[in-house]
């Protein structure tokens, strides 16, 4: 099962998915999350991947098989 | 007479012609808010929208904990804690430190003989929308860390320190 983080002013709300069934709404659940994860990009967030036991940015192609992703709120300037 | 006109707003709203405010456009996301869709700038400063109970404040703030954690790792949440910041080494300017801390600008620490890029010693970086401080401060944490580039980019330097105002 894997899931984005996604951050917003809840603290944060879950995405999740599983790439190891072969159900229709399994192969839903990772597109969604795929969707997810490239229009955050579009819209100039950062993500980061789970990688061992932290978190790094990343900027590869979602992969189905990770673990955690999160969505990271782009930054601005200014008081 | 106003009904075809509020019609017309309607669809020029699901259109997405004209850009949305935060708080209303979260609603209309359903069960999953998707922050990055709409403007928060007319907010007061740390603040999240008036449709946010006390009781909002709370969770939220409770489950930045929880994700902060997770981010950062036992150890540096450890240090965290202890110490009441993170420091993270420059890559890009040898002998700069950004040292962090939860609702704070980032202070740039330079050691002797190195010279920052910055006429002031505080970095002002808000996120776009707004996070409780601990979520942010797991944010802020890797860019500076593994996306330093776009934290130059952006960053507002400072003559003090204060808290940010798009994180509560």
């Amino acid at each position: 099962m894997g899931r984005i983080i996604v951050a917003n002013r809840r603290g944060h709300q879950l995405v999740e998915w599983s790439a190891d069934t072969e159900t229709a709404e399994a192969r839903e659940s990772i597109l969604e999350a795929e969707r997810i994860l490239r229009e955050a990009r579009d819209k100039g967030c950062a993500v980061s991947k789970k990688v061992g036991t932290q978190h790094v940015l990343d900027d590869a192609p979602f992969d189905p098989y990770a673990e955690e992703y999160q969505i990271i709120a782009p930054i601005a300037g200014g008081a | 007479m106003l009904e075809p006109l509020r019609d017309l707003w309607q669809r020029l709203l699901t259109w997405d012609l004209l850009p949305t405010p935060g708080p209303e456009g979260a609603r209309r996301d359903g069960p999953l808010e998707r922050p990055w869709r709409y403007y928060w700038d007319h907010l007061p400063k740390r603040t999240a929208g008036a449709d946010f109970s006390a009781r909002d404040y709370q969770e939220a703030r409770q489950r930045a904990e929880e994700v902060a954690r997770s981010t950062l790792g036992d150890e540096l949440w450890r240090d965290l804690t202890l110490d009441g910041y993170l420091d993270v080494a420059s890559t890009r300017y040898p002998g700069l430190t950004y040292r962090l801390r939860v609702g704070h600008r980032i202070q740039v620490l330079s050691a002797p003989g190195a010279r920052s890029p910055w006429p002031y010693a505080y970095l002002c970086i808000n996120p776009t929308y707004p996070l409780p401080e601990l979520e942010f401060f797991a944010h802020l944490f890797l860019y500076a860390r593994d996306g330093e580039d776009m934290l130059v980019r952006v960053a507002a330097p400072q003559p003090w320190d204060q808290r940010l105002g798009r994180t509560f």
